[in-house]
């Protein structure tokens, strides 16, 4: 039976940065930090970037403003961890060779997240991370199906629905 | 006019490209890595210029890590306003796109 997997936050963070930031340019998914310049000189830009990927973390997106680089972050669950990555990430900005013809400019962290608390505001506050609240419709059904997946009702009307889907030849 | 029916990414190099429609179809396919026959729905673009150059050709794909991306644009076609710059890291299940959307002047 094939599990149906979904990209939550990938269409989050594309539905904000759309929304909000509309009118500048954008980048989702860019790989941020050093890249070595004896292994450019060595193998080139473009095969130096492909090996120095394991190294590299990913930021969610990036918008460039006329005198900013906003980093954004979205997360849906486990939103510490996206607090927690911004500041590391932002520390490499200054060593991406991708956004070298960008720089200098002064950089936003942003954290991108369906639901706030007042604990979460307070770290944000404390570590110069910008919160934002950004609900589109969609969330709450995904929210709610997640919270469901291990109930028992849930798995008998999931494994039922599955098993129609064999039985009509759509899976 | 560069002659290219479709648009093939090739890994790290940017590929700058306008889109000017888009469908959804589905297509019969053979899964690499379990072999298996299996129907997709994929994402197709009309390209009209492809790193500069104009060009009739298409893009598609059938990954919603990179689908995903285009998603709010989709709707209202708003990808027309944008020059969209896609590279592609990694191979199979491992497989990224980095996306940069760069509004047009017009």
């Amino acid at each position: 039976m094939v599990r149906k997997t979904q990209q939550v936050e990938t269409r989050l963070v594309a539905e904000y940065v759309k929304s909000q930031y509309s009118k500048f340019p954008s980048i989702t998914a860019q790989p941020v930090g050093v890249v070595s310049q004896e292994l450019m000189a060595e193998v080139g830009y473009t095969k130096a970037i492909r090996i120095s990927r394991p190294n590299r973390p990913e930021v969610d997106a990036i918008v460039i403003l006329p005198n900013y680089l906003v980093l954004i972050e979205a997360k849906v669950w486990h939103i510490v961890d996206g607090m927690a990555k911004l500041p590391l990430y932002k520390s490499l900005i200054p060593y991406t060779p991708e956004l070298k013809e960008y720089m200098p400019r002064d950089v936003i962290m942003e954290l991108v997240v369906p639901w706030s608390n007042p604990n979460l505001e307070i770290m944000c506050r404390d570590h110069g991370i910008v919160l934002k609240v950004f609900t589109p419709a969609w969330i709450n059904e995904v929210v709610n199906r997640v919270t469901n997946y291990s109930t028992r009702e849930y798995r008998l009307q999931r494994s039922e629905k599955l098993r129609n889907r064999e039985l009509l030849g759509l899976e | 006019m560069v002659l290219q029916n479709h648009v093939i990414l090739v890994n790290d190099v940017p590929a700058r490209l306008h889109f000017t429609d888009h469908h959804i179809e589905s297509r019969t396919i053979t899964e690499p890595v379990t072999l298996q026959a299996a129907i997709r729905n994929t994402l197709v673009f009309n390209v009209d210029r492809l790193n500069g150059a104009p060009v009739q050709a298409v893009f598609s794909t059938m990954a919603e890590k990179l689908a995903g991306q285009f998603q709010p644009y989709l709707g209202d076609k708003s990808y027309r306003s944008y020059e969209v710059v896609i590279t592609q890291r990694g191979d199979g299940y491992q497989r990224r796109w980095t996306v940069q959307f760069i509004p047009t002047k017009t």
